[in-house]
């Protein structure tokens, strides 16, 4: 029995009002009990929440987790618990690898993914598993982009859900969650200051406005960089400096990738970095930062846990936090608990969404009464009333 | 220097590769100290004096002493605290030839032993922290005490001890106020308190800080800068202060302003940060909100008096590491996190290294104008004109150079005064 990752689950709860209203909606349901469900979330305290939420319905659950975001102390504690968990705190990539596969052979019938990792190798070289799969529920930008290519190739076998879409989470979730806690994870990695530094943020997306809007907070001055003309003028009206990367990165103590694209940041932009530049992905992880791609870059050691640095031809060094997995998983503990409740509220919502049988295979959106549902739930957990509109608004919204 | 291990305490040798690391890190991002400070010391005033630094010891403090020492100084170095040294970097510091008696975690007894030791090597000059190392010295070796040649200040706390010890006619030495150097508390006590006081709190709890009810106790330079990273985060702050012209401060800064009582009936978080002792105390207690935490970013451990609180809940158990659940009537949980210490050193890993940078910067030259002599017995200022080019070395290391003032700006309305009386004045 581990009292640490024990404790962390309890304490997490305790602030997870959302989760716990959905719990109650879906147990009343009652379609997930006797359910095989797998959970291939990060695995920390928040994930181990929902995880014994599922289970509480009835349902057999199979957890699965990466090597570089597994929380040892949580695997502990839902270890023996009748949880089956194939996950291990620093595994090598061969052994994640082996995990994955056994978390596969349990043939889930839902499934709550994190990138469409696992629903893409179901596609792929693990369809004998496919014919059980009966739903998807995806968390992230990086992982429902890839689903739609599949849907619009006609590729895509199962329903899936686009959770991340949902207003209640990408609002909230990418914005407020990773760009805080991918900007902390890095000061706590470095133990450096942020006011009054250069911070170049690639990607104006939903985390890359969190990312600039919690550095700025903190005292930097921020540019930000991207491809799309109608994102540069958000990033503009916000009052960011806008510019493109090249020169950008020139100047910057800080580059933070927020693309969820592979191969945006390489090693030619590093050439051009300053000496003792900090490169930390908040995006996809490799290879959204690459340094394979342009001069030689040569890695140098790890200078203190969590930072590895990378020398150029030109004797100059830059450092990358967490070799390039998102930060904040990876070099801490991940978003904010407030911030998974309403994630995982939804990825429970969703499961129940998927369990009613309706869904044809593709991507779908969740239905906007269950995101204004989780989203009151924690509103009225913080003792937060709003109104309801009158007949008189609704007519005349109504009418022409 | 032979015999650094052998006159050392340490926990152990064979940490020294992780700490020298470290100092390298906090090496790279110390320009002031590794520059200007380095050159301005370089100027045998320093050599063979025996300087004692008894400050926090990690890697930014350990940085601080190889300066000195390369200057030529005998350095000896301990912890101004029993539980927040690093023992990498105390590894690491011996490694390179200098003295150190410090190990984390030590008890009470064996931390004032190596305070005696540090005092036994005789310093003459002494960068402190708190006066801890003065004050004992003043107190238990009244010989040594007269022979020493000065000490350099680090904190408000340890600056009216020794303005303490001025007024009883018990300095006879020069010290130098460092904690009151602009450079050091506009910058250490503002952005280095606000920016890792918040970052060891959602470090310590993994909360989300938008939408939180943060109450603030106390709007010293502390408070105020906690208060603009909160804001600046999203969080809703309450500034709670007894003074009436910090209070209006916080008002005008856009700050909720209330009793301490009210302010406490809906907090989330609640930070301390007075300066005193049990800013929150048992009369307290049953105003705190269910699931509040408590958190304290003053000098003094007993900001918030958790003695009593324990007394008075009827369980305690650490439920993450840092963070203490206590159950107050049966069914009112309530969180400490580090146990009422400091939280950003005793939750964190302290101040960004950028800060210490000037602040140790600051200590640096305080120590070296010392050594240089000449001032006599009392509290001094640290010298403007130092302050202001440690703030210009700080500037050119981000690449900022200054305008000069134009002699047409200056203000020559001040003629009509004619106050003007031996025409003396330069331009």
């Amino acid at each position: 029995m581990n009292d640490t990752g024990r404790g962390m689950i309890d304490f997490a709860r305790q602030f997870m009002p959302a989760l716990e209203t959905a719990t109650t909606t879906v147990r009343e349901a009652g379609r997930l009990e006797g359910r095989r469900v797998g959970v291939a979330l990060t695995l920390e305290p928040k994930t181990a929440c929902l995880v014994e939420a599922v289970a509480s319905l009835g349902a057999e659950v199979a957890v699965f987790g990466s090597g570089h975001s597994t929380k040892g102390d949580v695997v502990e504690a839902l270890t023996g618990s009748g949880v089956s968990v194939f996950a291990e705190e620093g595994a090598a990539p061969d052994r994640v690898a082996e995990l994955r596969d056994r978390f596969i052979d349990t043939r889930p019938e839902y499934l709550c993914d994190d990138g469409a990792t696992i629903v893409r190798r179901m596609h792929g070289e693990r369809r004998d598993v496919l014919a059980d799969l009966r739903g998807v529920a995806e968390e992230t930008t990086s992982g429902v982009r890839p689903l739609r290519v599949m849907e619009a190739e006609g590729a895509l076998m199962v329903p899936c859900v686009a959770v991340n879409d949902a207003r209640t989470k990408i609002l909230f979730d990418n914005v407020y969650g990773t760009g805080q806690s991918v900007v902390m994870a890095v000061l706590d990695a470095t133990n450096m200051q942020m006011s009054g530094k250069v911070v170049v943020v690639l990607g104006y997306g939903m985390v890359g406005k969190g990312i600039a809007s919690a550095a700025r907070a903190l005292g930097a001055r921020v540019t930000v960089t991207e491809i799309e003309p109608v994102q540069a003028l958000a990033a503009f009206h916000d009052g960011m400096r806008v510019g493109r990367l090249s020169e950008a990165v020139c100047d910057a103590d800080f580059v933070f990738t927020a693309t969820g694209v592979g191969h945006s940041l390489t090693a030619h932009h590093v050439t051009d970095m300053k000496d003792g530049a900090v490169i930390a992905v908040g995006g996809a992880g490799p290879p959204e930062f690459d340094p394979s791609i342009g001069p030689d870059l040569t890695e140098s050691g790890e200078v203190r846990p969590k930072v590895r640095s990378y020398e150029t031809a030109a004797g100059k060094t830059v450092f990358v936090v967490a070799d390039g997995y998102c930060a904040n998983t990876s070099a801490g503990e991940g978003n904010p608990i407030e911030i998974m409740d309403l994630s995982l509220a939804l990825q429970l919502r969703a499961l129940d969404f998927l369990a009613m049988g309706d869904l044809s295979p593709g991507v779908h959106l969740l239905p906007r009464h269950i995101e204004d549902e989780v989203a009151l739930s924690q509103l009225e957990a913080v003792g937060i009333q709003i109104d309801q509109p009158t007949q008189d608004q609704i007519r005349a919204a109504k009418s022409w | 220097m032979t015999g650094a291990a052998e006159r050392s305490r340490i926990a152990d040798p064979d940490l020294a590769p992780g700490g020298h690391r470290a100092i390298d890190w906090a090496r790279r991002h110390s320009p002031v100290l590794d520059g200007f400070v380095r050159r301005m010391v370089d100027d045998d005033s320093l050599r063979g004096r025996r300087v004692a630094i008894v400050v926090h010891l990690e890697a930014k403090t350990a940085f601080l002493a190889t300066v000195l020492a390369d200057a030529g100084a005998h350095v000896v170095v301990a912890g101004s605290n029993p539980w927040t040294t690093r023992d990498d970097v105390a590894a690491a510091l011996v490694e390179r030839g200098i003295e150190v008696h410090s190990s984390r975690r030590s008890s009470t007894e064996v931390w004032e032993s190596d305070l005696m030791a540090v005092a036994d090597t005789e310093p003459e000059l002494i960068i402190d922290d708190g006066a801890e190392l003065t004050v004992r010295i003043s107190r238990d070796r009244p010989d040594l005490y007269s022979r020493l040649q000065g000490v350099s200040e680090e904190t408000t706390t340890g600056v009216a001890r020794l303005r303490q010890l001025e007024e009883a006619g018990r300095l006879p030495m020069p010290a130098i106020a460092a904690n009151d150097a602009a450079c050091k508390h506009m910058f250490d006590n503002r952005y280095g308190t606000g920016q890792s006081t918040i970052q060891a709190i959602l470090q310590l709890t993994n909360r989300r800080l938008p939408g939180m009810r943060v109450v603030i106790v106390g709007y010293g330079w502390v408070g105020r800068g906690i208060a603009t990273y909160v804001h600046n985060l999203g969080g809703r702050v309450i500034v709670v202060e007894l003074d009436p012209v910090k209070a209006l401060e916080a008002h005008s800064d856009g700050h909720e302003v209330s009793g301490l009582r009210g302010a406490l009936s809906g907090a989330d978080l609640v930070i301390t940060a007075t300066g005193g002792m049990r800013a929150i105390g048992q009369t307290h207690f049953d105003s705190i909100a269910p699931h509040a935490m408590l958190a304290n970013a003053g000098h003094h451990d007993l900001e918030i008096d958790v003695p009593a609180l324990e007394a008075v809940a009827s369980s305690s158990e650490e439920i993450r590491p840092g963070v203490t659940r206590y159950q107050l009537d049966g069914d009112r949980p309530v969180f400490v996190l580090s146990g009422g210490a400091l939280v950003n050193i005793a939750g964190g890993l302290g101040h960004p290294i950028e800060i210490m940078d000037l602040s140790f910067s600051v200590q640096a030259m305080g120590c070296h104008l010392l050594a240089r002599g000449g001032l006599p017995a009392g509290v001094h200022p640290f010298p403007l004109e130092l302050d202001h080019e440690i703030a210009i070395a700080k500037l050119e290391s981000r690449g900022i150079t200054l305008d000069r003032p134009d002699p047409t700006q200056r203000d020559t309305l001040g003629g009509l005064l004619d106050l003007t009386v031996d025409g003396g004045e330069d331009e």
